[in-house]
């Protein structure tokens, strides 16, 4: 489940992007989980017209998905088939990526790619006729072949995909159980069981591996002429045509115009490996960021998913090959890399003549995530719960009271009023033990609950960056007046004022990009 | 093996002479005393073990307090409950917590000496073992007490938990020469890569990362970003 303070940065983010019912549907269903279109209704108290159009503007987002199972009737009726909904949660925290997601397209393809590119990011879908159309509104006069051409590279790199299918039907499971149809109130046991449904369904829309990134061989001239005398944007085009088209059943597929959208996955994987680089780069040396980032590319398209825990086998030679392509590179040697291989702890395989590594990402990913969790600790309680909280994280076991006083040198007193602290705040978990001999007496365990510490470090990053973004409102609307004077006016007093509202977005906007990382460490590395 | 037992008795003898009334008291109660060695015993537990009034009991502590034959030791466990502990003994590491008490506060300022001591050699090393640590530390006499390989070990580790200094394996190339392959050693943290210290995290670095009233603040509460005054603190700095 999301926790708390995710749903509201989501629904935040939602509701600044599509307006405030498009948010209600989506905190009604990030909040109760998968529904139909009927509890939706009836949860949101809007009307069904309304719901009918946040969800097509959600579904066309990436924000929702629908799918159809299979509901026993009640009372000897026969099944039927229903649709339901869900929220994809990690997609409405990406509209808030969308900088760093162009970012990377645009240093790794150029502009023409970016340009096709933020036409998906804001409009969701787009067909390549619509991107096209786009291309020739924004960009004036456009060679098609030019944006086939960019569209191309965009899919080789995987940067783009393939829409899922709209509405795909889960056959119910094998033990005859579907999903409650009123939850919340259930049990997290039914929890458990949806969320695999969950997933199902999206295994379930996604397109095949072999078609996912196919361009298809379509015929430019089949466009439909009305979409080519149209002026308006293309997604109000879109949006009129969704309208016209389905009234009610808004998932009926309307054309077999095959969709295109962004692949976030391909993108978090490249933040995912620039974040290990970085990393390591800070903590271990250049040389080493250098064999990592090289290692990484190399084993980039074996990785099958998400959150690859090793990278593939790589030979001695490939890396080195790969290692003098790399700025700063050339001047390695084998021995060099090999000192690097070492430090960054690399299991080495060693077949025949060949020598094979593989790097562990996830340690890497979670040491920086254990440095984030510290930092905030030392922030926060001071040095010597930062000491403290070291020696516990790194134990990994429970550790008694006096026991960590002695180590981190702590007067005992003010160990204990720490731990407290710390337990209070859910940094820490403890646990009382009484030993029942000729003298009673307590004992207090202390221990680093890794799962549920990142969790509750995660909810608070979520806070912040829902704080953050309010205040960046705030400090939007209290310079309100200012920022709408013309430039002229903007004079003695009140442009020192600019300048420093200007100085402040910087700040907090700059930190917000900077948190989203440590979020994306935490949630999708 | 001889003089032990002598001892006490003679000293039990005085008493006897002086204030024939208290004899038994007083003796039972230093027995229950120096049986509990040198961990101490608490007033309340002599009154047990003795079965003898507050009274008497308080009585017979301060005229032995007098004579000198027990003293009052601060037990670290406990500082409020008085403890007692008969002379010929030194209170032992449960009672005094250890070599880095001094009267039952930790001796901070010897910490840091220490550490400081061993960060300094360190950097002049770049990276060294417990054993070279110790070494130095006992060679140059910079400590006026007996310090040993243990209280060493443990300040280095408060240095690791510090993360002023990082233990790493030996790998016997470069620096490591002329140090074991697979031997613990210690470097400074800041010398290996750019990051001088503990890094701040990026949610460290804004006030909400730092923020102990995180848990209550809303979007519209009492306290929320609008109205917060960590931030507008943040934001009124000049960067």
């Amino acid at each position: 489940m999301v926790s708390p303070h995710g749903v509201q940065l989501a629904t935040h983010l939602i509701s600044s992007f599509y307006g405030d019912l498009c948010s209600k549907v989506c905190e009604c269903l990030l909040r109760r989980g998968t529904l139909t279109l009927a509890q939706i209704i009836r949860f949101t108290e809007l009307s069904r017209e309304n719901v009918i159009n946040c969800l097509r503007v959600l579904i066309h987002q990436n924000c929702v998905q629908a799918f159809a199972i299979q509901q026993e009737g009640a009372f000897g009726e026969a099944p039927r088939i229903i649709t339901q909904y869900m929220a994809l949660f990690d997609n409405m925290i990406h509209k808030m990526r969308a900088p760093k997601f162009m970012q990377i397209v645009s240093e790794e393809l150029g502009k023409d790619c970016l340009g096709i590119f933020q036409g998906l990011i804001q409009h969701g879908r787009l067909s390549i006729n619509q991107i096209i159309d786009r291309n020739e509104q924004t960009a004036g006069s456009a060679d098609v072949h030019v944006v086939r051409e960019s569209f191309n590279r965009l899919l080789i790199a995987r940067f783009i995909e393939r829409c899922p299918a709209p509405e795909p039907f889960l056959a119910p499971p094998a033990d005859g159980e579907t999903p409650a149809k009123k939850r919340g109130a259930k049990s997290a046991k039914i929890g458990e069981e949806r969320q695999t449904t969950e997933q199902r369904a999206l295994a379930a829309a996604a397109p095949m591996d072999s078609m996912r990134f196919l361009m298809e061989m379509d015929d430019p001239s089949e466009e439909k002429s009305e979409e080519c005398t149209n002026s308006v944007t293309v997604g109000e085009k879109r949006k009129q045509d969704v309208l016209k088209s389905d009234e009610d059943a808004l998932d009926a597929d309307k054309k077999k115009e095959v969709l295109w959208r962004v692949n976030f996955e391909e993108l978090v994987r490249r933040l995912r490996h620039k974040a290990c680089v970085s990393y390591v780069k800070m903590r271990i040396n250049d040389e080493a960021a250098i064999v990592l980032s090289a290692m990484l590319e190399l084993s980039r398209h074996s990785e099958t998913r998400q959150k690859a825990e090793n990278s593939a086998y790589l030979s001695i030679n490939a890396i080195y090959d790969e290692v003098i392509k790399k700025e700063g590179g050339l001047g390695m040697d084998f021995e060099r890399i090999r000192a690097s291989l070492e430090q960054l702890g690399c299991q080495c395989l060693e077949t025949g003549v060949d020598e094979n590594y593989s790097i562990d990402i996830k340690g890497i990913i979670e040491s920086a995530q254990t440095e984030e969790v510290e930092s905030v600790v030392l922030r926060r309680y001071g040095r010597e719960a930062y000491r403290i909280f070291r020696l516990l994280s790194k134990a990994g076991r429970f550790l008694e009271s006096d026991k960590i006083s002695d180590t981190t040198f702590v007067e005992k007193k003010d160990t204990i009023k720490i731990l407290y602290k710390l337990w209070k705040d859910d940094y820490l978990h403890m646990e009382k033990v009484m030993t029942s001999g000729a003298k009673q007496s307590l004992f207090l365990l202390w221990r680093v609950n890794k799962e549920p510490l990142r969790e509750h470090v995660l909810d608070e990053m979520y806070h912040a960056a829902l704080n953050l973004r309010l205040r960046i409102a705030h400090e939007q609307d209290k310079g309100k007046e200012i920022l709408q004077l013309p430039r002229e006016k903007l004079v003695g007093e009140l442009e020192k004022r600019y300048k420093l509202l200007g100085k402040v977005r910087v700040i907090l906007e700059s930190s917000l990009m900077n948190l989203d990382e440590a979020i994306m460490l935490f949630h999708d590395f | 093996m001889s003089r032990r037992p002598v001892n006490p008795s003679l000293k039990r003898k005085r008493p006897e002479t002086d204030s024939p009334g208290l004899v038994d008291a007083e003796r039972a109660i230093l027995n229950s005393i120096k049986g509990k060695k040198d961990l101490g015993i608490w007033a309340r537990d002599i009154k047990q073990e003795t079965k003898l009034t507050d009274h008497v009991v308080n009585k017979s502590l301060k005229s032995l307090l007098a004579k000198k034959l027990i003293k009052e030791v601060v037990n670290i466990q406990n500082k409020g409950k008085k403890h007692y502990m008969a002379v010929e003994f030194e209170p032992s590491k449960e009672i005094s917590g250890g070599e880095w008490y001094v009267d039952g506060n930790l001796d901070k300022e010897l910490i840091n000496v220490l550490k400081q001591l061993c960060f300094r050699y360190l950097r002049t090393q770049k990276v060294a073992t417990l054993e070279g640590v110790y070494n130095e530390l006992k060679k140059n006499r910079v400590v006026t007490f007996d310090i040993s390989n243990q209280q060493v070990s443990e300040i280095l580790n408060s240095m690791v938990l510090d993360n002023d200094l990082i233990e790493v394996k030996s790998t016997g190339l470069g620096d490591y020469h002329s140090i074991p392959i697979g031997t613990v050693c210690y470097r400074i943290a800041s010398a290996a890569g750019v990051a001088k210290g503990p890094r701040m995290g990026a949610f460290a670095s804004i006030p909400c990362g730092a923020c102990p009233r995180i848990s209550l603040c809303t979007p519209n509460g009492v306290i929320s970003p609008g109205t917060c005054v960590y931030y507008t603190k943040w934001l009124s700095i000049d960067f």
